[in-house]
């Protein structure tokens, strides 16, 4: 390396120093900072000094969340190993690993294994597995905070476990970026008393800089809206000006929309510009990112696709579209251009709407405040421990009481009861606790030996089919008659498709011919009309970081410093926001009432995002319709909600402190949301994750239909027949823990019963209440029974 | 048990006249017949033998809820128009067996559907009478799914496990079970409660008759 002229960064030496003195750890550095060769060659250095503590076989285990980043990396490796002389083998096994590789790597596997949670569980699924894994000295999971707040996290922590209880020895290291909980971080890779563990910080910092991109006059800009379409006659210079430019969007529909408007714009791209997201063609995604490794290409309309992977040299600038939801993932984001270790990470950010510049004003601050979100592990997933389970009983059979002390030293499972655990092994041997019901039921036996296994080679068949805890929608490849994948789409959006309807995926426009083997056959269309899909999911809402930095934002907006452009551009309209109304100081809390020939509307701005001003407006709704009953129509959106009534809302200064009031809390939320309907969405990766739902995969043709359900179906008659299940229980959790995000809520009601409450009336809309009452999404709360609200929505549809 | 609210509505087809109920079945007082589809006994059992554990007591609701209907309609035989088996021979079957046996003058009529496909010993051993493509009586032709409408007949099919979505105002959606109904066709809900809701296939210009625990109506 030295030769190379390359001097390592001084968090590289010291973690070769730590490993070598046999700590486990984590590694925090920004990207392009060679974090990899932190851990890696501490690994290869240690056994260049101590080759007698390296038997044959496996000595490092390298996890990835992401597929395509292993095959760069173990190239990466493998010519770091040639230099040095040793003759290591490194190899990369994953879903794409073709068979007769795999069959190979079981004869003699490799120094080196890269490879993905998912992965080594499906190892551990294996005849004979344990013997891979008795020599192994380090596992090192990389891009750890992505898998930290995830399912697949758990799964990591539980490979790491198993992997552990084979090797003792074993030092495991966790690189990540920087998250807001880094000790908690390292506590969950590591849960292990016994093992002393170090965390190694890098001094370098990545310079990033953030450049918002505004309209010529602030009236241009809407008020509301999520696409943003004027502003492209603003981002053609900035593809111009730079070599290669990222443009995010946040959902794979906004994507496709914007691929189309900037061709409009700039015909001449034509041909430069491409676009990824995570539902074309795998093929065309790999080709499109060569492409923009060797920089033919002048811009890439992206999604998520490519917040993480292989570095892309040529990439000199990104344009965030929207808002970016998070300072994480703005920071993630800025951080794919500039991308060696001294360049400036150079984003522009393009509002949709007005309100989002101080959005923009609010990530710089935290940028500068060094404030960044936390990710929470996830505990107690019985859906995971039962698929863990079935999968050690289909690989080498698993001891009860082995296996509950290997779970009881994991995070996830640290609080697991022995009732608990005992209830998993009933489900998988006998189906449950209502034993006789299932005397057909034989996925896993207890043998004499005291172990317990999968005898069906059926069931292991299904089982190994299934593991993992990436649920996806039902999905149908796109393919052209002629022959070719584009891509893939939501089973939900092509069943409302009708034969020859035209719509448009990876930029091209497409006509549907005919469905075949969860295939979807089409043919090149020139049609003009053309349906965008609407891709399921994406609709994250903010951080609760960044709204902290958001309410302080605004709070002195209007006194702004002449330095914050974004503000001072947005004078006028918070001027007029003012006079209307209020701005709330980050220690006010504002309501609205507004009455309009629609009817009276109750505005609230807590910023705390859209999923929590979900349930705050259903719970609100719940408690005026106390005083007196009536029906609401709601919206939401990430900073405030509203409710809507066609009688005059009851709410008055008086009783509004008791309206918001943190009492009682709980107790009125279950009473007002349908928690069973929000448990049962839930339920569907609960259901597939524990092996109660078979998914089917995308263009296979042997779909196990005499054993399809759905987990709606399947999460009723649970309900109804056995409510004790731990699995019900487990999506209720996620309900209260994900869904209502419970602490956040708990925080935002503690926060509002600190606040001056304000109360305003206004004649018309303000600039805060405005974008809600265009917001689409819209639902309601009624207290009506059944019955009579069919009749009801029945008279409703009558009249349309 | 809590008593069911059993709830029922004239439907004419042809010169007959059927009582369609909220409970899944279609009553026919001229036959003393009740014309029900897609119980599919036995697929609790074969979900459980492929390791996945769903509740045998489902089989266990859909034989009382069935039992409590006879009863109350005195009906003396039932026509079932496919999909009263599920997959091959499981203990469900014993248990449906057991449960046949309390009954003394009941007569099974079976158009099999796609999934019967027992062998024909086991029918006869519970005395079910097997029509392998329709069954006609008078101007009723049962058939388990309907290809071709003829004027001729009035159809009554299964297999589709009908449903009917609602919307309304402010995305609101629901989804109940339904008959579907034309000039010349009735389509059956699927009895099992093991079983989901297909709201895309509907006949053209069909009438639905969705229906709740308590009442039954027009969509």
């Amino acid at each position: 390396m030295k030769e190379k002229g390359q001097k390592p960064f001084s968090f590289q030496v010291q973690t070769w120093e730590r490993y070598h003195n046999n700590f486990s750890g984590m590694v925090i550095a920004p990207t392009g900072f060679g974090k990899t060769f932190s851990v890696f060659l501490g690994v290869v250095i240690d056994y260049l000094n101590h080759p007698e503590n390296y038997k044959r076989g496996l000595k490092l285990i390298w996890i990835s969340p992401l597929r395509s980043l292993a095959k760069d990396l173990a190239k990466a490796m493998s010519t770091a190993i040639e230099e040095i002389g040793l003759d290591w083998e490194v190899a990369v096994r994953n879903g794409d690993t073709p068979t007769n590789l795999r069959r190979k790597q079981e004869r003699l596997m490799p120094d080196v294994l890269l490879t993905t949670p998912e992965t080594l569980h499906l190892l551990f699924s294996q005849k004979k597995n344990s013997r891979w894994f008795k020599n192994v000295n380090c596992i090192a999971v990389d891009e750890w905070h992505e898998l930290l707040g995830s399912k697949r996290g758990v799964i990591t922590e539980l490979a790491v476990a198993r992997i552990r209880s084979l090797s003792p020895k074993l030092s495991t290291w966790g690189i990540t970026a920087t998250i807001g909980n880094l000790e908690e971080a390292k506590q969950v890779l590591i849960p292990n008393k016994e093992v002393k563990t170090t965390m190694i910080k890098a001094k370098e910092k990545k310079k990033i800089e953030i450049i918002s991109v505004l309209p010529d006059e602030v009236e241009e800009l809407s008020w509301a809206g999520h696409l943003g379409k004027k502003m492209s006659s603003k981002i053609i210079p900035i593809i111009n000006a730079h070599n290669t430019t990222l443009i995010f969007t946040n959902t794979r529909n906004q994507s496709e929309l914007w691929y189309q408007i900037l061709i409009e714009e700039a015909p001449d791209l034509l041909g430069q510009i491409a676009i990824h997201h995570g539902s074309i063609d795998k093929k065309q995604r790999s080709f499109i990112e060569e492409a923009i490794s060797e920089g033919i290409l002048k811009a890439v309309v992206c999604t998520s696709s490519l917040d993480l992977g292989v570095d892309f040299k040529p990439v000199d600038c990104v344009i965030q579209i929207g808002s970016a939801k998070g300072i994480a993932r703005f920071l993630q984001r800025a951080g794919r251009s500039g991308h060696s270790p001294f360049e400036i990470s150079k984003m522009y950010a393009v509002p949709t709407h007005s309100l989002q510049l101080i959005e923009v004003a609010a990530v710089k601050e935290a940028v500068k405040q060094h404030e960044i979100e936390a990710r929470y592990p996830y505990v107690l997933t019985y859906d995971i421990l039962v698929q863990f389970l079935v999968t050690l009983a289909v690989g080498e059979g698993f001891k009860a009481q082995e296996t509950f002390d290997l779970l009881i030293n994991t995070h996830a499972f640290q609080w697991l009861t022995p009732e608990e655990f005992d209830w998993c092994i009933h489900f998988i041997t006998q189906g449950g606790n209502t034993l006789k019901a299932y005397e057909e039921f034989h996925k896993v036996v207890l043998d004499e030996d005291g172990f317990y296994r999968v005898k069906s080679r059926r069931i292991a068949m299904m089982h190994r089919m299934n593991i993992g805890v990436i649920v996806g929608e039902v999905m149908l490849y796109v393919k052209y008659f002629s022959g070719g994948y584009i891509g893939m789409v939501e089973e939900f959006f092509i069943s409302k498709l009708k034969k020859g309807e035209a719509f448009v995926i990876g930029g091209k426009v497409v006509v549907m011919k005919q469905i075949k083997d969860m295939t979807v056959l089409v043919k090149r269309s020139k049609s003009k009309k053309a349906i965008t899909p609407s891709w399921l999911g994406g609709r994250l809402p903010l951080t609760s970081y960044l709204t902290h930095f958001l309410r302080l934002k605004l709070s002195d907006a209007i006194t702004a410093k002449k330095r914050e452009r974004e503000l001072n551009f947005l004078h006028p309209l918070l001027k007029r926001q003012q006079e209307k109304s209020h701005i709330p100081k980050h220690d006010e809390f504002l309501t609205e009432l507004i009455k309009t020939k629609d009817g009276f509307h109750l505005f609230m701005y807590p910023f705390e995002g859209r999923l929590v001003h979900e349930i705050m407006a259903t719970l609100i709704a719940y408690r005026i319709s106390k005083i007196t009953p009536l029906t609401f129509t709601i919206a939401q959106n990430d900073y405030g909600f509203e409710l809507l009534s066609d009688q005059e809302i009851p709410v008055n200064e008086e009783n509004l402190t008791q309206i918001v009031s943190k009492e009682n809390l709980m107790e009125d939320i279950t009473a007002s949301i349908n928690a069973s309907e929000m448990a049962s969405r839930k339920f569907r990766d609960i259901a597939v994750i524990a092996g109660l739902v078979i998914q089917s995969q995308p263009g296979n043709r042997k779909s196990n239909k005499s054993l399809q359900s759905s987990s709606g179906l399947i999460f009723r008659v649970l309900n109804d027949h056995e409510p004790s299940n731990l699995l019900l229980k487990q999506a209720y959790n996620e309900v209260f823990d994900y869904e209502l995000e419970k602490v956040r809520l708990h925080n935002a009601f503690q926060r509002i019963s600190e606040s001056t409450i304000i109360l305003k009336r206004a004649k018309d809309f303000t600039p805060l209440s405005f974008p809600l009452k265009v917001d689409s999404l819209r639902g309601t709360i009624s207290n009506e029974e059944l019955g009579k609200r069919i009749e009801r929505i029945q008279k409703q549809a009558l009249k349309a | 048990m809590k008593k069911r609210n059993i709830v029922t509505k004239l439907v004419t087809c042809f010169d007959e006249v059927l009582e369609v109920t909220n409970q899944r079945v279609v009553y026919w007082r001229k036959e003393n017949a009740l014309i029900l589809s897609d119980l599919h006994i036995g697929k609790s059992a074969h979900f459980q033998r492929s390791g996945i554990p769903i509740p045998s007591s489902i089989l266990a609701v859909d034989l009382s809820r069935l039992e409590e209907l006879i009863h109350y309609f005195k009906a003396e035989q039932l026509i079932v128009v496919g999909d009263l088996f599920h997959a091959c021979y499981n203990k469900d079957l014993d248990t449906f067996k057991v449960w046949l046996s309390s009954f003394k003058n009941l007569s099974i009529k079976l158009v099999k559907g796609n999934h019967d496909r027992l062998q024909n010993r086991i029918y006869e051993a519970f005395q079910i009478e097997v029509f392998s493509d329709f069954l006609q009586i008078d101007s009723l032709k049962f058939v388990h799914d309907f290809s071709v409408i003829q004027s001729d007949a009035f159809t009554i099919s299964g297999h589709t496990h009908p449903g009917v979505l609602i919307k309304g105002k402010g995305k609101q959606r629901m989804k109940l079970p339904c008959y579907q109904v034309t000039k010349y066709q009735l389509i059956l809900p699927a009895f099992s409660l093991f079983t989901g809701l297909n709201t895309k296939d509907a006949p053209r210009g069909c009438k639905n008759f969705g229906f709740t625990e308590s009442a039954i109506f027009e969509l």
